[in-house]
């Protein structure tokens, strides 16, 4: 469907500095009222867990993909679900879903991690609406991958199209690969600003500039990103001595925009795996030809790493250490979400890479439901004052 | 007249309660549980014994509940001390389908039949931070007795969100909002809603039927009171004898079985 | 009377003796220095394994028998002092110990790995597989098996989506197979897979009758003990004369209990369907814990996930062995996940087919694929059944988080709810 006014408008016309605010908010209050008015306006919405979801396809078929990643809220309804021993992040998305938050009329999830995958089941037995999993291939190495996987979205396709009531043709998906293209090459950009200039833009800032393209429709982000990136290459904030981390951890579950903010105030984060996801592709996807298989060749051959994708091609602590080098950092910001397995597992392969490489690092865990930090600020402020002073 | 008793052996106080064939409580005892488990529930029941002026002899059946319940040496039978939250519960507020049990060890969330019998039940399992003990870590670092806690919390104006679910953090998650300037009184709020949305997360998993019974020795807490209302949205049943729920279901677990065997056909026990 | 001498019991003897056995050869080889495959009970693939004659150990077994021998707490703080959390598989940690010490293990030397086979049934065998990567240095090969896309839509073959699958999985099991070539020097010989192929067909025809035996009254096994035997034979032979032999026996054994009306060696009262995974720390107490109540487990979903979903007796096919494989491989590997995700209609139908009185859930810490989905299943099979249900945590390694007080608490509780609820329907004259 198309609109003839944005659901996102509140920003336009205004400096960077209220620019980045409005954005701040927006995504510290997990404010969701842009996909309402987009509710309001007719039209459909399809959530999609962490970590890579083909949002192209959801948007080829005239519909709103967002990307379901959870929120700081008390799990009232969610809790009564699950067992003791969980991650917060199944917890508090199950809750925006159970408490009117976000209202969905297709919710898909892969089985990135245990846990997530009992979510499709769970949802399904929680809504009316239709519960999928997009199994995308968990073996990277095979033939038989990337046709299975164009396949796999050949089938979602057929799916979308059922629920948004219309077919989806080849000129569809091109346009909406083009777009996020678009809008992918514009977040790199920023990325690239963090690594070479870090002070014109702080991470909580980049982070809520990619966040928010997690729910608004990929043209009004791109609207934004085409103003501010602009914006931001020209602004003109002083440098300042600090360290230089790469923050790694939150390719699922997110940290706390209050908890970014701190790091911001201590280090320069020069890059991280915050929403990894959307992100994913590192190379714009080849608009010509067969769209499903360039997206699925895209996943496979043109993409970032993390803990929950297997890929002989990728041991993930090369994949760190390469994010390292290329963003010249200090240091290392190793984290992982509280009883998030796979972040876990992850950690003791990535220690004993970055001992070996001699990068210092400094552990610690996070949970998108914190709202207290000063332990982890003042053992942060010590670590990089032995940095600096070193 | 024939008389039944039980004794509640809890992890922070044990109780005794006398009932007469009547159902009324004729007695009640509380003493201090501490290191010697059978030496305390023997005390209370002494002690409800002698306020109600009543001989062991005249007392023909004990039950013993709670989680010493093993220890209560003189007691003719155990019954868990879930289902007698949920019997005396019922028994004091026949309309009761959902109860919450907060004490100083752990938090049960019971949903019962009308006739008493308990559908589901859940505890927390991992951590104390929906109990009572809670509350004591809070007391600790703020230094306000235990009692104190409830009337305090409730002058609270702007309260803070507690985050942690560590009682072992709590202390130094208060500490760290005092340093920040923020008010006692609210601090206190928000650690009451902090145990609050807990129990009211354990509750959910049995499915919440009106009306709830509040009991256990946090019932006496009138900011948890206040605070559970208004996460579950309800009004509470809370008596002053709801500290005394769980020796009182055991009592009349015990009348059941005095009465049963004088039934001409005896049930008996199943197992 | 002889002949109940020579068959009652027999399972239980036969199928101690074939575990030690198969752990002695595990031990001899170790001792040559030769290496094995390590594999899971969901998607072993045994069939193929065994076609190369390698040496299969199955991690998972090593880490519960750790802690069924009490001694599972050393290795899981060795595991956390190297650096992994005590929020993460204990089956894994136990086993990083294990490697550690260079494969010493209470049952024999474990060997070291030549390659480790997984499928994606549980996502941590990935992680744990990038571990003996990491150690080892090993080829380490994902199986990927693409389970059903929506809660109770479960395609078939001859579906196009199916067959998509299908030969997705194909075309892995003959890569499968070139890195086995490989890793053996040996030619494929595709005979000697339908033969394992067979042995695996005679085994799980076996397996499905055994469960469904249990229908009786009294039930002839305990799927909490006496099941958890049966698993250990079942994944360490499968693909093997002796496997199939040995299943084709206990089934005997069964129909006999069955027969002569013979049961387990409790007063069965109540009959139990058990939800999850063994709480192995204290193995036999936990049973004990029931069994005082006259409580006996007659299902559990344990025996399908933990047997690779081979619940349903599929067959292959002999005369296209790979194309059936896949098939067979798919078919079983999404009932082995199904089990754990979506149990609720398979149990639904089990409360009339086994005359349940109750359903005991037992998510533990360890296992998220098992445990994350139980509160809501079982939120939903009250609703829907109204059937008396328990919901317990533990963990079926870590005994820090085994509190066998507060168990026996909430199990006295169950029970107390479960008699008082038959004696309300006797005295209204209910069923």
């Amino acid at each position: 469907m198309t609109r003839s006014s944005g659901v996102f408008e509140e920003w336009q016309g205004c400096s960077l500095e209220d620019i980045l605010g409005i954005c701040r908010d927006t995504v510290e209050e997990g404010d969701y009222s842009a996909v309402q008015r987009w509710r309001e306006g007719g039209g459909r919405v399809v959530g999609h867990f962490q970590v890579y979801f083909p949002s192209e396809l959801v948007h080829a078929a005239g519909m709103l993909p967002v990307k379901v990643c959870g929120a700081p809220v008390e799990t009232r309804h969610a809790d009564s679900r699950f067992g003791s021993y969980l991650c917060s992040i199944l917890g508090t998305s199950l809750e925006l879903a159970l408490n009117g938050t976000l209202e969905l009329d297709m919710f898909v999830s892969h089985p990135i991690c245990d846990a997530a995958r009992n979510l499709a089941a769970i949802w399904s037995r929680n809504f009316d609406y239709p519960c999928q999993i997009l199994y995308l291939p968990q073996n990277a190495n095979s033939k038989g991958s990337a046709d299975y996987l164009r396949g796999e979205y050949a089938r979602l396709l057929a799916e979308l199209e059922e629920i948004a009531g219309r077919r989806v043709e080849t000129a569809d998906l091109a346009r909406s690969i083009d777009l996020f293209n678009e809008s992918r090459a514009l977040v790199r950009r920023i990325y690239e600003v963090r690594r070479e200039t870090p002070w014109k833009i702080n991470a909580e800032d980049s982070y809520s500039l990619v966040a928010i393209g997690g729910f608004l429709p990929v043209e009004e982000h791109l609207d934004l990103l085409r103003t501010v990136v602009p914006m931001i290459e020209q602004n003109e904030r002083k440098p300042e001595d600090r360290i230089r981390v790469v923050f790694e951890g939150a390719f699922c579950e997110q940290p706390p925009l209050d908890l970014i903010r701190m790091l911001g105030r201590t280090c320069y984060v020069v890059d991280d795996d915050f929403l990894i996801g959307l992100r994913w592709i590192t190379e714009d996807v080849e608009t010509e030809g067969d769209a499903l298989g360039n997206l699925a060749r895209a996943y496979l051959e043109q993409s970032s790493y993390s803990p929950v994708q297997h890929d002989n091609r990728k041991p993930k602590e090369k994949m760190l250490l390469d994010r390292v080098r290329r963003s010249k950092a200090d240091a290392v910001i190793l984290t992982a979400a509280k009883m998030c397995e796979p972040g876990l597992e992850e950690q003791v392969a990535y220690v004993s890479a970055l001992d070996d490489e001699m990068i210092p690092y400094f552990i610690s865990e996070f949970e998108q439901n914190m709202s207290s930090f000063g332990g982890l600020e003042l053992q942060l402020e010590t670590f990089s004052e032995n940095l600096l002073f070193d | 007249m024939a008389y039944a008793a039980g004794v509640d052996v809890g992890s922070t106080q044990t109780k005794a309660v006398v009932v007469d064939e009547t159902r009324r409580i004729v007695a009640r005892g509380l003493v201090d549980t501490g290191a010697n488990v059978i030496q305390a529930a023997e005390n209370a029941y002494l002690e409800a014994l002698s306020r109600g002026a009543l001989t062991e002899e005249e007392v023909e059946y004990v039950v013993g509940t709670g989680y010493g319940r093993y220890r209560v040496t003189f007691g003719n039978e155990q019954v868990t001390e879930i289902s007698c939250h949920g019997r005396g519960a019922v028994h004091l507020f026949p309309a009761t389908r959902t109860v919450v049990d907060m004490g100083g060890q752990d938090t049960k969330a019971i949903r019962v039949s009308g006739e008493g019998e308990i559908v589901d039940f859940c505890m927390n399992d991992k951590c104390a931070a929906g109990t009572g003990r809670f509350l004591g870590a809070a007391s600790a670092a703020l230094d306000i007795p235990l009692d104190d806690l409830g009337n305090t919390a409730l002058a609270s104006r702007r309260p803070v969100k507690i985050s942690t679910t560590c009682t072992v953090f709590a202390e130094s998650e208060v500490l760290a909002w005092l340093g920040k300037g923020k008010k006692v009184e609210d601090i206190l709020w928000g650690v009451h809603q902090s145990i609050a949305a807990r129990s009211a997360g354990l509750m959910r998993r049995v499915g919440i039927t009106e009306q709830v019974t509040f009991t256990g020795g946090v019932s006496r807490n009138p900011a948890m009171i206040a605070a559970l209302e208004e996460k579950l949205e309800t009004a509470l049943n809370v008596s002053d004898d709801c500290h005394y729920i769980g020796a009182l279901g055991a009592a009349l677990f015990a009348l059941d079985r005095i009465l049963a065997s004088r039934a001409p056909l005896s049930k008996g026990k199943a197992s | 009377m002889e002949e109940q001498e020579t068959i009652v019991g027999r399972g239980s003897r036969d199928g101690a003796a074939l575990f030690r056995q198969w752990f002695e050869s595990l031990d001899e080889a170790a001792r040559r220095d030769e290496r094995a495959a390590y594999v899971f009970v969901m998607g072993s693939m045994n069939e193929i394994l065994k076609a190369f004659d390698m040496h299969i150990t199955l991690p998972e077994i090593n880490s519960l028998q750790l802690a069924v021998r009490h001694v599972a707490h050393e290795y899981l703080q060795e595991a956390e002092d190297y650096g992994y959390s005590p929020d993460i598989c204990g089956y894994v940690k136990a086993d990083v110990a294990v490697q550690l010490r260079g494969g010493v293990h209470p049952m024999g030397q474990i060997p070291k790995p030549c390659l480790a086979v997984y499928t994606n049934a549980c996502n941590t065998y990935i992680k744990w597989a990038e571990i003996w990567e990491r150690i080892h240095h090993i080829p380490i090969f994902t199986l990927d098996v693409p389970g059903h896309r929506q809660l109770g839509v479960h395609t078939v073959p001859g579906d196009q989506s199916f067959e998509a699958d299908r030969a997705y999985v194909e075309v892995q099991i003959r890569e499968l197979i070139s890195v086995c070539e490989e890793i053996t020097g040996r030619a494929f010989d595709i005979d000697r897979l339908r033969e394992t192929m067979h042995y695996a067909n005679q085994m799980s025809a076996s397996w499905a009758r055994l469960l469904e035996l249990n229908r009786s009254t009294p039930s002839v096994f305990n799927a909490l003990t006496d099941g958890t035997v049966y698993l250990g034979v079942a994944n360490g032979f499968r693909g093997t004369a002796e496997g199939a032999k040995y299943f084709q026996d206990l089934v005997e054994e069964m129909e006999y209990k069955v027969a002569n009306g013979i049961g387990t060696i409790t007063n069965e009262q109540h009959r139990l369907a058990f939800v999850g995974v063994p709480c192995y720390p204290i193995f036999r107490r936990f049973n004990e814990l029931f069994a005082e109540w006259g409580g006996t487990f007659v299902s559990s979903t344990y025996l399908w996930f933990a047997s690779g979903g081979t619940q349903k007796g599929y067959q292959y096919d002999l005369t296209d062995p790979i194309q059936s494989l896949s098939e067979g491989v798919l078919l079983n590997v999404r009932d082995a996940m199904n089990s754990m995700f979506d149990q609720t209609t398979v149990i639904e139908g089990f409360i009339n087919e086994f005359g349940l009185d109750g359903v005991i859930y037992h998510p533990i810490k360890s296992c998220r694929t098992v445990s994350t989905g139980l509160a809501d299943s079982r939120r939903q099979l009250m609703e829907n059944t109204g059937i008396s249900s328990l919901f317990i945590e533990s963990d079926m390694m870590d005994r820090r988080v085994v509190s066998e007080a507060q168990l026996k608490n909430r199990i006295d509780a169950f029970f107390e709810g479960l008699i008082s609820r038959k004696q309300q329907l006797t005295a209204t004259g209910g069923t």
